[in-house]
């Protein structure tokens, strides 16, 4: 990309910027001022005066596919909050309020539009530019290996496992007919997909490094593809297939879009590695069961599912518990009762004695009778006792 | 219907007042700890990005994979818990 940078102050601020990233210099502040970038450019990349002269016109051709590009906003950081807001309108997105949190999310998404919409203006671009030889292709290393059977589109999916070998193997400079003058608007993608390869990159890396001898071609591509994508995207095998020739990026919001319609496969698929994380009681097996099937009745309303064992027992043990709780009180009072009464003989005194019992025992009509009978009965006991 | 958690049931019940990130649906212990690291302590918290996201699925789906590694199913799992939720008392 830079041996064509013959001067920094007549390239675009976008360009510079992403020359910047990709020889892993800070980028300033967003807003600053063409001048710092140049700046840095300078300092970190150097000034390359026409080194090859026979590549002026395609410099020029260049710079025109920045220019194309700059029209398009192309540099969401860059962009202010209403220029955002405004960007992301005129594609069409209704956004919400861009604060500090939804920042990120809407620069992802105007840059995912501007590269679905950029693949169909500028591949003609990159297309009419031929190849030709690149000095520094260390750190450009996501476009070394497009020689490799990949153009255009296929360029980003290149790319992305080109990161992933480089991590363990470097690739070496020589022999590519890459089309480093497609560098300067493939830049704009570069940049992005940078980004993005990074974060497939640091998921790989937790979960598996044996993709050092990945070729490009085949199946092997589509390994690579379902492995990275295991990771968060449930997506079914016969789908890489067609995947290949779509931009990562864009792939997963589409597979996505396809997906939410069939929540149940995915999902399914998807549970399988990430079972750790779920603590939920969700279980892939347990559904809605199938009404009188094995013989089970028809219970509930709701789908009798994700209940675990315990929370059953705890379930049987709360209904015993209140009948529990009135067991022990209709003892408690029995108790009373008993002791009352027994309290009462040991008194010998029969008036009162019978008074409670009475008192105890009666509240109806023939209460009265009781007490006459009481009453002769005492007679005689107390006449027994004399 | 598809079928919901009893986490989610749980969690749509009622008004979430104080409850912490971990009661949503699709938020485990991992999960929900990283939500915590980044400021996002309590359920209405992310209540309160879903709603600046204007309850947009994609964005919301996003910003959860972004901000604690969620799969597709957790995502989608807390996306359809916050929705019923603001269906029910917002």
């Amino acid at each position: 990309m830079s041996q064509f940078v013959e001067n920094p102050a007549h390239l675009s601020k976008f360009r510079l910027k992403s020359d910047l990233v990709a020889h892993d210099v800070a980028l300033p502040p967003s807003k600053s001022k063409k001048e710092v970038y140049v700046g840095l450019h300078l300092q970190h990349i150097g000034q390359k005066n026409a080194v090859d002269f026979s590549s002026d016109e395609e410099d020029q051709v260049q710079d025109v596919s920045d220019k194309e590009e700059d029209t398009e906003m192309p540099d969401p950081s860059g962009l202010t909050d209403d220029d955002l807001k405004a960007a992301l309108l005129e594609l069409g997105v209704k956004a919400g309020p861009i604060v500090a949190s939804t920042r990120a999310l809407y620069e992802k998404k105007l840059r995912k539009l501007l590269q679905s919409n950029g693949h169909g203006c500028l591949n003609g671009v990159e297309k009419g530019v031929l190849y030709s030889d690149s000095e520094e292709e260390e750190e450009n290393g996501e476009e070394e290996d497009k020689e490799l059977g990949s153009e255009g589109e296929k360029e980003e999916t290149v790319k992305q496992s080109d990161q992933a070998q480089q991590g363990s193997s470097q690739f070496p400079s020589g022999s590519q007919s890459v089309m480093p003058d497609g560098e300067s608007s493939m830049s704009s993608q570069a940049f992005s997909i940078t980004r993005m390869v990074e974060e497939m990159e640091s998921r790989r890396s937790l979960s598996t490094s044996s993709d050092t001898e990945i070729e490009l071609n085949g199946s092997n591509v589509q390994k690579h593809w379902s492995r990275s994508n295991r990771l968060d995207m449930p997506i079914v095998d016969t789908m890489k297939n067609q995947s290949l020739y779509y931009t990562p990026k864009a792939s997963p919001y589409k597979w996505k879009m396809k997906l939410t319609q069939e929540p149940v496969k995915d999902t399914f698929k998807d549970m399988f590695p990430n079972t750790d994380a779920t603590t939920t009681g969700i279980y892939a097996t347990r559904r809605r069961p199938i009404k009188g099937a094995a013989g089970r009745p028809v219970q509930y309303a709701y789908p009798d599912t994700p209940v675990s064992p315990t929370t059953l027992e705890k379930r049987e043990v709360e209904r015993r518990l209140v009948p529990i709780q009135i067991q022990i009180l209709v003892f408690l009072i029995v108790m009373c009762l008993l002791y009352l009464i027994y309290v009462c003989v040991e008194d010998n005194s029969f008036g009162p004695s019978v008074a409670l019992l009475d008192s105890l025992y009666q509240g109806s009509d023939s209460e009265e009778g009781l007490l006459l009978q009481a009453e002769t009965q005492d007679v005689p006991a107390l006449s027994g006792q004399e | 219907m598809s079928s919901t958690s009893q986490k989610h049931r749980d969690f749509v019940a009622e008004p979430m007042g104080e409850k912490p990130v971990m009661a949503l649906a699709g938020i485990g212990e991992v999960l929900g700890k990283r939500l915590e690291e980044k400021g996002f302590d309590k359920a209405y918290v992310v209540l309160g990005q879903f709603l600046v996201l204007k309850k947009d699925e994609e964005l919301f789906r996003d910003w959860l994979k972004d901000t604690c590694g969620a799969n597709v199913k957790q995502q989608g799992d807390c996306y359809g818990c916050l929705k019923e939720w603001c269906d029910a008392f917002l």
